[in-house]
């Protein structure tokens, strides 16, 4: 499968369903769009169709396509997609042309935050409240990249064949966030929070170092045996995993 | 019962990380190990059937370096040949001399080769044995079992991993063990074009149960081999001199073309050997292989030793017992607290799994507790038995067993 269309289902799938958390966690952006009441159907010639929906302050981000969407984005291709979201390029609005404003404007606010969130500096990771959203939207990236990478790279799809099924969890300590991934069957399915019966866990012993592992500035042996990441159960669905995450920076690095 | 700390390890480990990458690398990295924090990273000292770590805790090593001790460490005669060997000579300009004696020992304890060349680790030779099944039959594919490991050169690795090219495996066609039909498969699908067979004499993959070869399988595969001129590896790294002295071909009833040994070898010392039939010796002799400590005295020195001293107490009939001993004893424990501890392969080498939590962290969990009362477990390898083992070594495990199941019950409830 071609690198922009895979890169387009990682931005559609991955990094914009950070929207969902970012509504919830940031103050600032919750107060935005409490009000809204509203959906955009992003459609691509080619390639994915997935939504993103305001309604009672909540933002739900999903796949597919929505009966009745407030706006349609249309783009040529994946890559004019992926050429928006590294902001250079603009979507060629379908329907709810009165909503370009919003488009430009408060909408472009939010976009822009979670940039913000989603490009770490040294200087910005020192505040508490950024590491933790940062890390959490790192964490959330990971684990919805994981399902397209294993089912769209040649190399993931390889790793997920030797998963085996039952619940991935990865959790960063003492009170998380936290991240199922459910696999069954070669399928994977992210599933926000944790569960009751893992086969596999990775523990993050704090947000300091989920921060510094999940964006891979910090080796995972070192951190394993040095006790900052413990990893336990059926560690070679971990080893698996691994493989596929480290397949992210290629597509959106 | 007084439990370990690792404040040392750990110490350590923070100085080798900055140093060497990731600390500790390859099969001896802590990662496998759950939690690795309960496990001692570097050993202080070692004689016998145990090891002392830098924090000064005191193991009984089910380990056995993963596979090269055999006869105990410290071994006396052993390390007296070996220091005998340095004192005249050992890597010099020239071949030494104990090499032509170990040959000659070497072919005549091992009744399937006619030949011995010596290496350093086990993957020289199980590459040097591709190399050599390739060159005898002009094809170029070599047929392996999924999950096998036969070391860390880049075909032998599973695709994907880090450092190795889709290319790699290009050449390398791997089945399910003991599934004869998909190596009769492979072969119609690759008419004149599969090299060799290899594998180890039984299935050791990591994280699950070992098996045995089925009924037949290897005559089978012997069988096919000889029908289409596929070369017959047995990579006998693991299993040599852990199930039968004349290699574990012999114990399994088949003859290979070449056998890789290495680990328990020397009892330690650096070393590694291919073996193989009469018609292979020529080919052998015209593909080039080498390394700058191949020709080194004091190893072969000690590994004519120790399969001396091997054949005098029939060394691997000695710790298939001592293993039957151990693991008879550890299954009963583990049944008085309800667990239903699973052995799998030879006694001298076996697999364990607590059945009860199909997720490991129940088996990991009583691993680590007996780790930290001195018996070192792994929960995701094969263990080790060696000669030096004792029955008040087994005593002393079983008892450690048993406080670890009673923390493990503690821990757990009646979950599992
Ligand atoms: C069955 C088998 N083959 C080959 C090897 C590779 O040996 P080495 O690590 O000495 O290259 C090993 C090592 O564990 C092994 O167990």
């Amino acid at each position: 499968m071609g690198h922009e269309l895979i890169k387009a289902r990682l931005n559609l799938c991955a990094v914009l369903k950070n929207l969902e958390d970012l509504v919830q966690y940031d103050p600032e952006m919750a107060a935005l769009s409490k009000q809204w009441n509203i959906s955009i159907q992003f459609s691509i010639l080619l390639g994915p169709k997935a939504f993103i929906e305001f309604q009672n302050g909540k933002c739900r981000v999903g796949q597919g396509k929505l009966p009745k969407p407030t706006i349609i984005l249309f783009f040529f291709s994946p890559a004019h997609l992926n050429r928006m979201m590294d902001g250079r390029g603009f979507p060629i609005p379908l329907k709810g042309f009165t909503k370009i404003p919003f488009l430009n404007g408060d909408f472009q606010k939010l976009t822009k935050k979670l940039e913000y969130y989603l490009k770490p500096t040294d200087e910005l990771l020192k505040d508490t409240t950024y590491c933790e959203l940062n890390t959490r939207f790192t964490l959330n990236t990971a684990a919805h990249a994981i399902p397209e990478i294993g089912s769209l790279d040649r190399v993931g799809i390889h790793a997920v064949s030797h998963i085996q099924n039952g619940d991935i969890l990865m959790k960063i300590l003492p009170d998380g966030p936290a991240v199922t991934l459910r696999v069954r069957n070669g399928n994977i399915t992210p599933v926000s929070g944790e569960t009751e019966r893992p086969m596999a866990c990775l523990y993050m012993k704090n947000m300091q170092v989920a921060n510094a592992f999940l964006n891979a500035k910090l080796d995972a042996f070192t951190a394993i045996a040095s006790g900052d990441v413990m990893i336990k159960g059926q560690t070679p669905m971990l080893d698996s995993m691994g493989l596929v995450l480290d397949r992210i920076p290629l597509y959106l690095g | 019962m007084k439990t370990y700390q690792f404040t040392k390890s750990q110490e350590l480990f923070k100085r080798a990380a900055k140093v060497i990458p990731c600390g500790i690398y390859g099969h001896f990295s802590p990662a496998p190990l759950v939690p690795a924090t309960s496990y001692p990273f570097y050993t202080a000292r070692s004689a016998g059937a145990r090891f002392w770590d830098v924090d000064g805790n005191e193991f009984i090593d089910y380990m056995c370096a993963y596979g090269p001790m055999i006869l105990g460490y410290n071994h006396p005669l052993v390390d007296q040949a070996a220091a005998k060997q340095i004192q005249s000579s050992n890597c010099t300009t020239g071949a030494p001399s104990v090499m032509v004696e170990l040959a000659e020992f070497m072919v005549d304890l091992i009744p399937a080769a006619d030949w011995v060349f010596f290496a350093k680790n086990g993957a020289d030779v199980t590459n040097y044995s591709t190399m050599i099944a390739r060159d005898a039959t002009g094809r170029k594919k070599i047929v392996m079992i999924k999950g096998g490991y036969h070391g860390a050169s880049s075909w032998m690795q599973a695709p994907g991993h880090h450092g190795t090219i889709e290319e790699d495996a290009e050449n390398i066609i791997r089945i399910p063990w003991n599934d004869v039909p998909a190596f009769e498969k492979a072969i119609e699908n690759n008419p004149n074009d599969i090299a060799g067979f290899i594998a180890t004499p039984y299935h050791v993959p990591v994280f699950a149960d070992n098996e045995m070869p089925d009924e037949g399988y290897w005559k089978k595969i012997e069988a096919l081999c000889r029908k289409h001129g596929i070369v017959l590896i047995v990579d006998d790294i693991r299993h040599g001199f852990r199930m039968d002295i004349g290699g574990s071909c012999e114990y399994f009833g088949f003859t290979p073309d070449l056998i890789c040994f290495c680990k328990a070898l020397a009892n330690g010392y650096p070393i590694s050997a291919l073996m193989g039939s009469q018609a292979l010796k020529d080919v052998t002799a015209r593909v080039f292989y080498t390394g700058s400590y191949w020709f080194q005295a004091e190893p072969m020195a000690a590994a004519l030793e120790t399969l001396k001293e091997l054949k005098r107490i029939d060394g691997p009939k000695k710790i298939l017992a001592t293993g039957k001993k151990l693991l008879d004893g550890l299954v009963k424990v583990a049944k008085t607290y309800g667990y239903d501890l699973k052995v799998t392969g030879a006694p001298s080498m076996p697999y364990l799994r607590i059945t009860n939590d199909e997720s490991l962290m129940l088996h990991q969990d009583w691993c680590a507790e007996c780790t930290g009362r001195g018996a070192y477990f792994t929960s995701h390898h094969n263990w080790f038995v060696s000669t030096a083992h004792t029955d008040e070594d087994i005593q002393q495990t079983l008892e450690i067993a048993d406080d670890a199941f009673q923390i493990i019950k503690q821990q757990y409830g009646d979950r599992f």
